[in-house]
């Protein structure tokens, strides 16, 4: 028999590597006369869509199309520090680093602008990669402003260094006044269906509401949101690499089992963007936080469909009958 | 406050790359009159290398060295918080899991080298293997590492075996007994998580070319973070960071699994032996055995409730298998501690955590760094509490709900952006869930 459920789960992870570890990202952003802007970063991109992110917040920054935006410096030779791609870090620790880099150049394009056309900073206009003092007057691009800046000696080019302070925590108590830089928060309801004669739990939708900060790029933050729950869904149903006396017994794809496509569910998510947080724009991190309700969710699920209580992971079709059949 | 860039959905910058298969990841990167690296792995879980004879292997044909810790004696240990991996297994010491490198062979082909690796002979003498952290927590437990300093604080358990205790980690918020007392019930449970594979879809793999000209090794792998990679390298073989240049390479998924060095250290020393470019990839086998798991962690939770619905005490006690080396572990394990309660207000916390060596194949980093595995802990509390109360479960969570000002397990004010409540009212509206919320 098919039995309904539903399930929630509400969550919270503190993100960068925080307790006083001297977390930052370096990052340089350069103005080059070949008509590209180069931000220099170690960050690595994992397919989450890091590259991207950090291209968005330049070209915000310089008020030029992303195009424009080429990201270089992914060799330990060629860039500076970025911190690891990791505790959910990077939009808020390089994407500051980038923005703030970003920012000095635009005070340079306005201090070198302004040196051009003899005019205040105020009466200065940039847009789409373009410097004027008034609408019908003469109008330069960076390209061009690159070129003058060189005359000079100078560059279009800016290295910040984005470095929040947290605290270690007591070694007893485990208080502290910043144990990590923010916190995100996230909520979801889970639906599904579990056959009590087979065990197999079908998830049929997923509801989420992300607590985000602002979404850079909405579309990635709902793709972490989709993949991060996915990937929670194997860890609560079916993946268990299995080792007894140290030795693993299913070290490949065929006995290791892991969601596939038709393990999907359908997903409705909202991202909550209050421009809060101290990330770049008001965001916050989300790789992490996406994957982590997804267990507990579809754990509450199950004892709300069948009454039974699985307390250990993941929540196989063995464990479900076992525990159906001691219910009797 | 509308932004042109910010807040759209721009296409991702590396899409047309990665669909067109121009991306080039580290299978993709073409190298002139390459070699092939395999490595020859433990042959038991915890056991001491009595002799390791390469002499048969040497004489397949298309080897063309074979490299054991007998060639590197001044090698140190690597890791990335704690350094406790030896690059090689000496003969005289110990294997911990079935992934410590023994041999690392260099061929002209890939099939010269397997040959070879099956050839090399392997005599061990077998010690208890410890799969279970609660055995290894035992006071008469073998300890695993030896020769590594104490980690440890004074406020361990005195009933438990410190030996194979890797870091313990406490909380202390508030009145917890009295936090108890106050309560008008108490809800306590056992959870369970797994041993997990961050399973990304490529493979630990890299190529590496030493340059004569200026004594700098080059090496295109996928690290998470390059920088870190390049100076546990570095320090691992005695060198100057300058001289370990690090190339990323497009990454095919890491979710915390390419944080630990992997094929970047037996592929620096062969690129340097054979002055020529060397490949190694691992098999997904290889992969799943020899690089960081998400750890296990045994979970006991116990949480004081208020008839009306509110919470008065929470302690945890939490266990996490480590496995054989260090890895993220002195962070995870803690990491997950520290979320105990979950985003609910909870003025009275304890908790111990311990992260505890076996030899397992190690706990490392994976999506959630141990607060994953916490939220299963907490967030079936809080149903149980909640079925226990007859209350609606969103009601129960929004009424203990984080809010600006709360205070987390470890203490931490939180000064701006807590929007958990928004979160549950949001969740619940998509989902048309039956019941009203309200403070």
């Amino acid at each position: 028999m098919k039995k309904q459920g539903r399930g929630m789960a509400s969550i919270m992870f503190g993100f960068g590597y925080g307790e006083g570890f001297p977390d930052h990202s370096i990052a340089e952003v350069e103005i080059t006369k070949d008509k590209r802007i180069k931000v220099r970063t170690a960050g690595a991109d994992l397919g989450q869509g890091f590259l991207t992110t950090m291209t968005q917040i330049a070209a915000e920054v310089l008020k030029i199309d992303p195009s424009y935006i080429e990201i270089v410096g992914q060799d330990t030779h060629k860039a500076k520090n970025s911190g690891s791609t990791s505790a959910t870090r990077q939009t808020f620790f390089s994407g500051n680093a980038v923005r703030e880099a970003a920012e000095e150049v635009m005070g340079k394009i306005y201090h070198y602008g302004s040196l051009y056309f003899n005019s205040n900073h105020p009466e200065l206009t940039v847009k789409d990669g373009e410097l004027y003092a008034c609408d019908e007057c003469e109008k330069i691009t960076y390209w061009e402003l690159a070129e003058i800046v060189e005359q000079r000696g100078k560059e279009l080019k800016a290295e910040a260094t984005f470095f929040p302070k947290t605290y270690a925590p007591d070694r007893k108590t485990g208080q502290g006044e910043k144990i990590y830089v923010a916190y995100t928060f996230m909520t979801q309801v889970m639906d599904i269906e579990v056959d009590t004669d087979t065990g197999l739990i079908e998830v049929m939708n997923v509801y989420t509401a992300l607590d985000v900060g602002r979404a850079i790029n909405p579309q990635n933050v709902h793709g972490q949101i989709e993949g991060g729950t996915v990937q929670g869904l194997g860890m609560a149903m079916m993946e268990d690499q299995v080792i007894e006396e140290g030795i693993t017994i299913n070290a490949d794809m065929t006995n290791y089992l892991v969601p596939s496509i038709q393990d999907i569910p359908n997903f409705e998510s909202t991202l909550i963007e209050n421009n809060d947080s101290g990330g770049p724009f008001g965001s916050k991190g989300v790789g992490e936080p996406t994957i982590i309700g997804a267990s507990p969710a579809l754990s509450n699920a199950v004892y709300d469909a069948i009454g039974v209580r699985i307390k250990s992971l993941p929540i196989t079709p063995e464990k479900i009958l076992n525990a159906l059949e001691e219910k009797k | 406050m509308s932004k042109k860039y910010v807040g759209k959905d721009v296409l991702k910058v590396d899409a047309q790359d990665k669909v067109t298969g121009e991306a080039q990841y580290p299978s993709d990167l073409k190298f002139e009159d390459y070699l092939h690296v395999k490595i020859k792995r433990a042959t038991y879980p915890h056991a001491i290398l009595r002799d390791l004879d390469v002499s048969k292997a040497k004489q397949v044909e298309g080897v063309v060295d074979i490299l054991t810790e007998k060639d590197y004696p001044d090698l140190n240990k690597f890791g990335l918080i704690i350094k406790d991996q030896p690059v090689l297994i000496k003969v005289g010491e110990k294997m911990r899991f079935m992934g410590d490198a023994l041999a690392i062979i260099i061929a002209e082909t890939e099939e010269a080298a397997l040959k070879a690796r099956d050839k090399i002979e392997v005599e061990v003498e077998k010690l208890e293997v410890m799969s279970n952290p609660q055995r290894a927590l035992e006071k008469d437990a073998p300890t695993i590492h030896n020769d590594i300093g104490d980690l440890c604080t004074n406020y361990i358990d005195p009933d438990v075996g410190k030996q194979n205790i890797l870091m313990d980690h406490h909380l202390e918020k508030g009145d917890v007994d009295k936090g108890f007392e106050e309560a008008d019930f108490i809800v306590e449970n056992e959870y369970q998580t797994q041993h997990i594979d961050q399973l990304p879809i490529q493979n630990e793999a890299g190529y590496a070319l030493y340059d004569e000209s200026n004594d700098v090794i080059k090496i295109w792998a996928a690290s998470q973070w390059l920088h870190d990679t390049q100076a546990d390298v570095a320090q691992a073989m005695n060198l100057p960071k300058e001289k370990v240049r690090i190339i990323q390479t497009a990454i095919g998924g890491a979710f915390g699994k390419k944080e630990d060095v992997s094929v970047h250290l037996h592929l620096a020393l062969a690129a340097r032996h054979t002055k020529r470019p060397v490949k190694l990839v691992y098999t997904r086998e290889e992969s799943m055995i020899s690089q960081s798991k998400r750890h296990p962690l045994t979970i006991k939770a116990k949480t004081g409730v208020t008839n009306d619905g509110y919470l008065t005490a929470w302690e945890v006690k939490v266990i996490g298998d480590a496995g054989a080396y260090a890895s993220s572990s002195p962070a995870v394990v803690h990491k997950g501690m520290y979320h105990c309660t979950g985003p609910y207000n909870v003025q009275n916390v304890r908790g111990d955590s311990y992260a505890v060596y076996t030899n397992n194949t190690y706990g490392g980093a994976m999506r959630g760094f141990g607060t994953t595995q916490m939220a299963f802990a907490y967030e079936s509390q809080i149903d149980i509490i909640a079925h226990k109360l007859d209350m609606d479960p969103a009601q129960f969570r929004y009424q203990n709900a984080y809010d600006i000002g709360s205070t987390t397990p470890n203490g931490q004010k939180l000064g701006k952006s807590v929007n958990l409540k928004r979160t549950i009212e949001s969740a619940t509206d998509l989902a048309q869930w039956e019941g009203e919320i309200s403070e």
